[in-house]
């Protein structure tokens, strides 16, 4: 699957962008501010509904304007004469998906018929930034992979927002322990469960990444992912017994899977306070593209590669090799942004797949 | 909206706070209204009146009705040892016009939710734990909602029968009839699953 054109109208800084588009790699350069990260983000919301950067629908929309359109033709790897017409609309305080300009009933209907995985400068707050950043990277990842995860999820907030209400409602009281029971007894399950399935695709994901860090990287960087619980040690039920007095001291629940967290660590110490910003950026870019790989394995889709500033802070060799690993075989469409039109073709020129290179702004 | 009549405008006010009316159809309403006879009018407000004046909650099982006791309650037929507990009448009125139900019921007045500042003692379940105590109950049916907050509500209440020489059951939850099975969610269709029953021929 692949978009074969996209066209923007009152999109952030574009009030009309038309973009032709191969299946293979395309090139968006252009000096900063024309808008090509801008491009990206549009594919990101055609994808997930929303954008990568912000949650509010309404700051998309250009300054002065009070509706923005994002279109895309979306072709069949197969079939060429098979195209889709994908619709994102936002009006009036309203969005609304069309496929074919049919709506859908539920915007959820139609998150994942685009697969996408975006690579932006970003990303360096899930190495740099609090364990709230691997969380939510690591909930979305499986996520798209488990149904049932992500309504565990669910149910384990919930409870545990209910459990924490609970515990600051009966502040300085003798608590009425069948009611706390009531509550452990709804989040025991589904915290077993998400730390089960968070062990597993860990487990899964950590040798898809050891290979792609070691592919981008070429050296013999020890790279590692340990992914860090209480509940490795303790059945759910155990922790909440062990950390109840805590719990009614602090008024919360102090302990459980909402306060995991995956530890990166470079030749055996923390990548981030040891990592240089090379190291960090090629970690964090092994990540996202061990996780457009374990998407291929496990869902036999061959989601498009946005690849935000790709090449600042990375060195010459690497970003070479980061091209190289991209043009292999059973990577889909590719979109790349970059400042320097020189840079990037020079990286390509050593590749032999076709280009397409559009210049933005 | 401005209006040349404090009166109009205190009856829009007034209409437009009830759930899922603006203001814009809180004034198509006060218009339908201005043309009906004054007679028409004044039984309106005379049963809305009679809602807060006369309306009881049955002394036993918490339903809405016209007497201390309700229909339902007050039925002797309906005495048969099992009750259901669900989380207000509207529920009530629910399972009561399915006709598949014959024993008496119990309306809890919401479900046990800390966030919303609703706990046990905002709901009628010491009633109910005297009631099983003193109605020699021998079967409590839960029929409370699928959610964190209702299944929350049944294990506090399971905790306070456990003592009590009483079967509780919970109403069945999977496929809906009429369903197909490739349309169910998957929490559903899991859950269905797990706990399938025998078929019998």
């Amino acid at each position: 699957m692949h978009i074969s054109k996209l066209q923007l109208f009152n999109f952030k800084n574009h009030e009309s962008l038309n973009l032709e588009l191969i299946p293979g790699v395309n090139i968006l350069t252009g000096n900063n501010g024309v808008g090509k990260t801008n491009c990206l983000d549009a594919v990101h919301c055609l994808s997930n509904g929303k954008s990568y950067f912000t949650s509010l629908d309404s700051q998309l929309i250009k300054h002065g304007q009070d509706f923005f359109t994002i279109k895309a033709a979306v072709g069949n790897a197969i079939d060429t004469q098979d195209t889709t017409e994908i619709l994102l609309q936002f009006d009036k305080g309203k969005k609304t998906i069309k496929k074919n300009g049919k709506n859908y009933p539920r915007l959820s209907d139609h998150i994942g018929f685009i697969q996408t995985v975006m690579i932006t400068p970003y990303d360096i707050e899930l190495v740099l930034g609090n364990s709230d950043e691997r969380r939510r990277f690591m909930d979305l990842l499986i996520s798209q992979l488990n149904t049932e995860y992500l309504h565990h999820l669910m149910v384990y907030r919930k409870a545990v927002e209910q459990r924490n209400s609970l515990l600051k409602a009966w502040s300085g009281r003798n608590m009425d322990d069948d009611l706390l029971e009531s509550f452990d007894q709804k989040l025991i399950p589904s915290a077993t469960l998400i730390h089960q399935i968070r062990y597993s695709i860990t487990q899964e994901i950590i040798p898809i990444f050891k290979r792609i860090y070691a592919a981008l990287a070429s050296t013999d960087e020890l790279v590692e992912i340990n992914y860090s619980s209480p509940l490795h040690e303790n059945a759910m039920q155990d922790l909440l017994k062990l950390n109840r007095s805590n719990d009614l001291f602090a008024e919360r629940t102090t302990a459980g899977p909402h306060k995991d967290d995956w530890v990166f660590e470079l030749q055996g110490n923390p990548l981030r306070k040891f990592g240089s910003q090379g190291q960090i950026k090629s970690f964090v870019i092994a990540l996202k593209i061990a996780q457009y790989r374990f998407f291929q394995e496990k869902l036999g889709k061959t989601p498009i590669l946005l690849l935000d500033d790709i090449f600042e802070k990375i060195d010459e060799s690497r970003a070479q090799r980061l091209m190289e690993l991209v043009e292999s075989e059973g990577f889909g469409q590719i979109l790349i942004t970059d400042t320097h039109p020189e840079r990037v073709e020079k990286h390509l020129s050593q590749l032999n797949g076709e280009h397409n290179h559009r210049s933005v702004g | 909206m401005e209006f040349s009549s404090k009166i109009v405008s205190d009856a829009v006010e007034a209409l437009s706070g009830f759930p899922g009316i603006g203001r814009r159809t809180a004034l198509r309403l006060v218009m339908y209204l201005l043309n009906r006879p004054e007679m028409e009018v004044a039984k309106l407000a005379e049963s809305l009146i009679k809602l807060k004046t006369d309306l009881h909650l049955c002394t036993f099982c918490g339903n809405v009705s016209d007497a201390r006791v309700c229909d339902i309650c007050n039925n002797s037929s309906r005495s048969n040892g099992i009750l259901c507990v669900v989380e207000d009448f509207s529920d009530l009125m629910a399972i009561e016009s399915t006709r598949q139900f014959s024993g008496r019921y119990h309306v809890l007045g919401g479900l046990i939710s800390p966030m919303d500042g609703v706990g046990p003692d905002d709901l009628s379940i010491s009633s109910l734990v005297q009631r099983v105590e003193n109605e020699s109950i021998t079967e409590v049916v839960m029929a409370l909602s699928a959610t964190i907050e209702g299944d929350t509500t049944l294990f506090y209440i399971g905790k306070k029968l456990k003592s009590l020489p009483v079967k509780m059951s919970c109403i069945a939850r999977g496929i809906s009839v009429g369903g197909e099975i490739e349309y169910a969610d998957e929490v559903t269709l899991g859950r269905s699953i797990l706990q399938r029953t025998e078929y019998n021929l």
